[in-house]
């Protein structure tokens, strides 16, 4: 029996070290396989996701956790930073939280410069003597820590309420929040682990609680009582002798050692949480930053607020933690786990919501409706502009350019110059206007229009022509954009519909459901292909001018063709009868593996940097 | 909580009344009902500024939860500045906002209002168009800000190329603070500001 308890948690150890160390090792401790199977990854059906690498686009190794796992993730780097520190895990959190969640960097910056880290990591005051540091990083502050201002708590006024709180209730206060861990851990140890129990017994008869558990003697006048179960002053608690201190009623709860009184503290802590602060909560003294730990603010804090502190500090820990993600589906309590944030899909297996998985977010729509507002201003203006309102234009243009940099951030539709990532992930789904230009004025070349033809003089033109030069060239590329994203919601729809036309082709008995299929996943890679093709018009737009003449011929000739074959595909499943299954088919490959050479091409490789998108592939005929 | 609250006001109260800067006439506070929720503050334009030698009047409304949230407080007093809303009187000023600490008090409050007129902020503006005259052209910005001083605060130097222009603009009709506004915003060109105002 013990022996397989002692292998098991050996096991457990080990993987959890797995975890923690060894990011890149292959037998990562969950189950792709599992994963695929419980239909998290819908629109991949029928295609083995993980062959040859041809879907850029999903999050490899995504978990969905529910709010408990989650939490328990948490805890075991707080447990493993505590336990390897030596820290209470309250302050282990909060450097966690400071830190992005890297154990390994926190435990290094600790071990080489503790002073300064903690001083960094607003821990300590950075003024306080080297002397004084040892005992620091002890959940309780003990009072060899407050220097700089003890000084100024004989005054014993709380600098806060200006009140002289009775004695008792104080004292009271401290007696049922704060005893030392060690005394803690002695009441547990000599109740069975009974906290409420102890807590009850403990508020009611102090005295006799004490006595029976063998704290003090049983002689002690109720006076010297008072000082003993409180670990603040600073000889040690267990001692019934010890000297009252002066200080008793106002003490230094953080390493500032800033005395404010205990209701003082305890209000300042429920303001904050019901302002929705709970990690970042500061010594009240000003220009102090000295944060509270989360032992200090639970000890002190009215009960009523403790879910409430959970729960916000619980949001707080997911969204720091690199590896982690709220699911934006609506009403979806799930958390996502990732290997690394990458700019790629992730799938709920609870809701099916697709994201991506770096920003966290479905898609902005609110950022999307702004930016339009703003180009509408804009034009406006551009359009009326006199000389007079110069600085008028230039403001609406900068409002403009920067929600159009918000959107783009939240896309992370980066300058391709820069990082190269030409698509991110959202998942909008929809059929097309690609072009809204006089469908006339097209001619042998088909999608010319997908390309944006810039004006060789530009430089020469005054500011104005070419502000509205740019608004041009940035509203055809938006508007490309957009037309797919609406393309991409109407084939959601479109994917209703088919099931519908299906489900009436079985019942009159032409053709089974199996010959039907092919039209499901038809649809499902028009979704993969226009959405490949809405991302592409960023990338064009960013794409920068200096970049090589020839590899932006090559990348807007492919965008063409991929344009160009999803319009026929789109077309022929639309009309899709069973005897032309061949030519869908056939449609279908022609455009996957357009969409293929493009994104090979131009996808995650940054230009110059790897060179292997380079020009010399070959134009695909 | 409003206890607390009440408690801490009584006692600043007491203790600007009782300050130094009081008794040079810097700061000073007022009471305007009983229950300590709502003030008046007073505060000297700082020496060696535009608006030396105004006074200027603040409203400052205690929340409930004071200390522990910041007093909310506004400008009465018209006043040129950067970082004080020259239509409502709003303040951008960190230590009212998140920077806010229970242990500071209304005189903490009422000098650092005073340390903000005599060492503007433009590149965290509230006013826009105060803080782009700041910045372009200073010395317009002094002589503006010396104007309204002047007009809303009491202060003692007139100017009066900017009083006949405005006397222009009353003649026509216009409200005497609505073409000051003009005037202040196109550098005290009579002709935009008269544009603007007509169009």
């Amino acid at each position: 029996m013990d022996d397989s308890t002692m292998t098991e948690n050996s096991d457990e150890m080990e993987y959890q070290e797995d975890e923690e160390e060894d990011e890149d090792d292959n037998d990562y401790y969950y189950n792709y396989d599992n994963y695929a199977d419980s239909g998290g990854d819908h629109h991949n059906d029928g295609n083995d996701q993980n062959s040859g690498g041809a879907d850029f686009e999903t999050l490899q190794g995504v978990e969905c956790l529910n709010v408990e796992q989650a939490k328990n993730l948490l805890n075991e780097h707080v447990d493993l930073l505590s336990s390897k520190l030596h820290i209470s895990p309250s302050l282990a959190k909060l450097f966690l939280h400071l830190n992005e969640w890297n154990v390994n960097a926190i435990v290094q910056a600790y071990l080489k410069h503790t002073n300064a880290f903690l001083v960094e990591n607003r821990v300590k005051p950075p003024s306080t003597s080297a002397s004084a540091m040892d005992s620091l990083p002890l959940p309780t502050p003990s009072s060899s820590t407050s220097s700089p201002h003890s000084s100024s708590s004989k005054t014993s006024v709380c600098s806060v309420c200006t009140l002289s709180l009775p004695l008792a209730n104080d004292i009271d206060m401290r007696r049922k929040l704060h005893i030392s861990p060690s005394l803690a851990k002695l009441f547990l140890h000599l109740n069975e682990w009974n906290v409420n129990a102890i807590v009850q017994a403990y508020s009611k008869h102090t005295n006799a609680f004490l006595v029976e558990n063998r704290v003090k003697p049983p002689s002690t006048s109720a006076s010297a009582i008072d000082t003993l179960p409180i670990p603040t002053p600073s000889s040690s608690t267990s001692s019934p002798h010890s000297s009252s201190s002066k200080t008793s009623n106002y003490i230094g709860l953080l390493s500032c050692g800033h005395p404010f009184c205990k209701n003082c503290w305890a209000k300042h802590f429920e303001v904050q949480i019901n302002q929705g602060i709970t990690l970042d909560i500061s010594c009240m003294a000003s220009q102090c930053n000295i944060l509270a730990s989360e032992t200090l603010i639970l000890t002190l804090l009215r009960p009523a607020l403790h879910d409430k502190y959970e729960s916000f500090s619980f949001r707080d820990f997911v969204s720091t933690h690199p590896h982690l993600r709220f699911c934006p589906g609506p009403n979806c309590a799930m958390v996502m786990k990732a290997r690394e944030s990458k700019p790629k899909r992730a799938t709920c297996t609870s809701c099916h919501t697709s994201f991506c998985f770096q920003c966290g977010a479905k898609c902005s729509q609110r950022n999307l409706a702004q930016l339009e507002a703003e180009i509408e201003n804009l034009s406006w203006k551009i359009e009326r502009a006199e000389t007079t309102d110069r600085g008028d234009l230039e403001n609406q243009m900068d409002i403009a350019e920067k929600r159009r940099i918000t959107l783009l951030k939240d896309f992370h539709l980066t300058a391709p110059g820069k990082e190269g990532r030409g698509s991110a992930e959202l998942s909008l789904y929809l059929n097309s206007i690609s072009c809204s230009g006089d469908w006339k004025q097209h001619g042998s070349e088909y999608y010319e229009c997908s390309r944006y033809k810039e004006n060789p003089n530009i430089g020469r033109e005054s500011a104005h022509a070419q502000a509205r030069e740019a608004l041009k060239k940035y509203l055809h590329y938006y508007e490309r954009w957009e037309n797919h994203a609406k393309s991409l919601k109407l084939e959601s729809a479109m994917l209703e519909k088919i099931r519908t036309r299906i489900h009436s082709k079985v019942m009159t008995s032409s053709g089974t459901w199996i010959d039907w299929q092919y039209l499901i996943d038809a649809s499902t890679l028009l979704a993969r292909c226009r959405y490949t093709l809405q991302y592409t018009y960023p990338y064009a737009y960013y794409m920068e001018p200096s970049l090589s003449h020839s590899r932006k011929e090559l990348f807007e000739y492919q965008q063409a063709q991929l344009e160009a074959e999803i319009e026929n595909l789109s077309w022929k499943i639309e009309r899709a009868e069973t005897t032309d299954r061949g030519d869908l088919e056939n449609q279908m490959d022609i455009a996957e593996k357009r969409r293929i050479t493009l994104l090979k091409d131009f996808h995650l490789t940054a230009p110059g940097k790897e060179g292997k998108g380079s020009a010399e592939l070959s134009l695909v005929s | 909580m409003a206890n607390i609250a009440a408690q801490r006001i009584k006692r600043e109260f007491k203790e600007v009344i009782k300050s130094e800067e009081v008794a040079k006439c810097a700061i000073k506070l007022e009471l305007i009902d009983d229950n300590y929720t709502e003030l008046k503050g007073e505060i000297a334009g700082p020496p060696d500024t535009p608006y030396e030698g105004g006074n200027f009047v603040l409203e400052i409304k205690v929340p409930e939860t004071y200390p522990f949230n910041p007093p909310k407080v506004k400008f009465l007093t018209k006043i040129w500045h950067p970082n004080i809303s020259s239509v409502t009187g709003a303040i951008c000023l960190d230590i009212l906002k998140d920077q806010w600490a229970a242990a500071m008090t209304l005189r903490t409050v009422l000098l650092s209002l005073q340390a903000l007129m005599a060492a503007a902020e433009p590149d965290d503006p509230q006013d826009a168009v105060v803080a782009k005259q700041y910045k372009e052209n200073p010395e317009m910005f002094t002589l503006t800000a010396r104007h309204w001083t002047n007009v809303y605060a009491g202060g003692p130097s007139k100017n009066p190329d900017f009083d006949s222009k405005i006397q222009r603009l009353t003649d026509m009709g216009v409200m005497s603070h609505d073409a000051r506004v003009a005037l202040s915003t196109y550098n005290w060109e009579l002709e935009r500001a008269t544009e603007a105002i007509f169009t």
